[in-house]
């Protein structure tokens, strides 16, 4: 009996990227060790969220930037395999060569036209010292680069939202503020779990080419009431 | 002119794997004429609603594409200027996307008389957000029209796979040209071919979770060859039975997608046997 038509069947990979400041200002008042924990404590809710759609290879990578930018973890990894290992804080922030980094992972190829949008998460607590906007350019020249859904999460009172807002590149979608360890294990967590899911199922979009909104739906961040006096950055 | 053939329409349609765990319909949509086999002129159109959250009612829109094209691609044949080709193709690029569109419309207007929620909205048509792919077969031509995501795949004499119709470069990630979007019709890519010697051994429409379950272009492209394949060693029939599980096993293993796959296969008539399996009742087509 013949087989079943056409090649290798195939789940769509799903790119995960977080982009996490790593410059000296990160190791003030605790803040790398919370973006740590809060990595590690979103894994798990990361696996449920493929375990739940077996139909996208969630695959997960990092850059850290500080003086310069590199791979923290290089290989594109199945979420099922990935361990994190925690990063240190010091130096400059070029957030500008951390784009540039991921700009080169997203061309076609490495990347397929098959995949599903990629996910790109920013975190920083501070104002790029490199050039901000070759990367960013270098970025959202791509086809894939515009189309990701790029999430950002700022640091205490310090990060620079307008920056933030940029790589965003949607007015309907803002920087997430990160106060104290609390939010921010918040906010890592929506992105591992909310965003992610949103991103693994994304429907079809008309493009009239009049509303450059959001390809893929962005659910609404839940209520948060975790800070205090005490603990702000 | 043609050589003497039997045609076959075949078309199946399955539910997508993550529309079954997440409690959705199959959004898609599937219409071909004349069903069963009788010959020429052969009308396929698959349609595939959009789903998004937006797009809540795409899967009437899909079935309202499909019944619009087969209407208004009935029509035209029924009307077609004789011989006067340079004239049929004019008319076919230039009328039919507008005269799908406006049906299409009047459809969703019609559906929606009643639904405050829709009679409100500045652009009501996105709740029915669909694409189309159509092909006409005749005996002298073949039109392929297409809006929006899906691939229609051409097999040649000598095995060759193509794409009719241009490449969309707005198609990426998960946006695509719709029927719902304004003047839909200037975004209908088209392609005309006239039948020479022989046509395509066999035409494959599908919407784009098939080819989205397929590790790379390539192992998608051999789908149109190997069916063809399949259909010279086992018969229409075996394809007829089988199709729906091939497509259910796609969506589970790739897209998670909903899937439909429209078929339209000519053989020599003078080719014919009986298969291994199955003893095929033979129509012969005559054309002048």
């Amino acid at each position: 009996m013949p087989q079943r038509p056409g090649g290798e069947l195939a789940t769509r990979p799903l790119h995960f990227i977080w982009l996490t400041d790593c410059s000296g200002s990160m190791s003030i008042e605790g803040k790398i060790q919370a973006l740590n924990t809060a990595i590690h404590e979103a894994i798990p809710h990361m696996k449920n969220i493929a375990d739940e759609n077996p139909n996208a290879d969630i695959l997960v990578r990092a850059v850290k930037f500080s003086s310069g930018a590199q791979w923290h973890i290089s290989q594109a990894t199945p979420v099922d395999d990935f361990t994190w290992t925690d990063l240190e804080a010091d130096g400059l922030t070029d957030m500008g060569k951390a784009l540039t980094m991921v700009a080169e992972q997203l061309k076609i190829p490495p990347m397929t036209d098959r995949a599903l949008p990629p996910v790109l998460v920013l975190i920083s607590d501070g104002q790029p010292t490199d050039n901000f906007g070759e990367g960013l350019s270098a970025l959202m020249d791509l086809p894939w680069g515009k189309k990701a859904v790029r999430v950002a999460i700022a640091i205490g009172e310090d990060a620079d939202h307008e920056v933030l807002q940029k790589f965003i590149g949607h007015s309907e979608l803002k920087p997430l503020q990160a106060n104290n360890a609390e939010q921010l294990v918040n906010h890592i967590r929506w992105v591992s779990t909310a965003v992610l899911k949103s991103a693994s199922s994304p429907a079809s979009q008309a493009d009239d080419g009049n509303s450059p909104g959001l390809n893929v739906p962005i659910p609404s961040l839940p209520d948060d009431d975790s800070i205090s006096s005490g603990d702000v950055w | 002119m043609v050589a003497k053939m039997k045609w076959h329409v075949i078309s199946d349609s399955v539910r997508g794997a993550s529309h079954i765990r997440n409690g959705l319909p199959n959004q898609d949509a599937v219409i071909r004429h004349p069903d069963p086999d009788s010959g020429l002129p052969i009308i396929m159109a698959v349609s595939d609603g959009h789903g998004s959250r937006k797009s809540f009612r795409s899967d009437r829109g899909s079935k309202f594409a499909v019944e619009t094209a087969l209407e208004t691609i009935k029509e035209f044949v029924r009307c077609q200027p004789g011989d006067n080709f340079t004239g049929v193709k004019r008319i076919a690029e230039e009328q039919i996307p507008k005269e799908i569109v406006k049906r299409w419309k009047q459809r969703v207007r019609a559906d929606i008389r009643g639904c405050k929620d829709l009679e409100c909205v500045d652009n009501p048509f996105i709740a029915y957000g669909a694409t189309l792919l159509t092909v006409l077969v005749t005996e002298s031509f073949i039109i392929c029209f297409q809006l929006g995501d899906g691939d229609i795949l051409t097999v040649w004499e000598n095995d060759e796979v193509e794409r009719p119709v241009p490449k969309d470069d707005r198609l990426f990630a998960n946006e695509t040209t719709s029927l719902c979007t304004k003047e839909a019709w200037r975004d209908f890519r088209f392609r005309f071919q006239m039948i020479a010697d022989s046509p395509p051994k066999l035409i494959l429409l599908a919407t784009d979770g098939y080819a989205n379950s397929f590790r790379d272009d390539e192992s998608f492209m051999r789908v149109g060859s190997d069916i063809w394949h399949i259909i010279e060693s086992e018969g229409p029939d075996f394809i007829r039975k089988n199709l729906g599980n091939w497509l259910n096993e796609a969506t589970q293993a790739g897209s998670g997608d909903d899937i439909t796959v429209g078929l339209i296969c000519r053989q020599n008539t003078d080719n014919l046997r009986e298969y291994k399996h199955f003893r095929i009742p033979l129509w012969i087509a005559c054309p002048v």
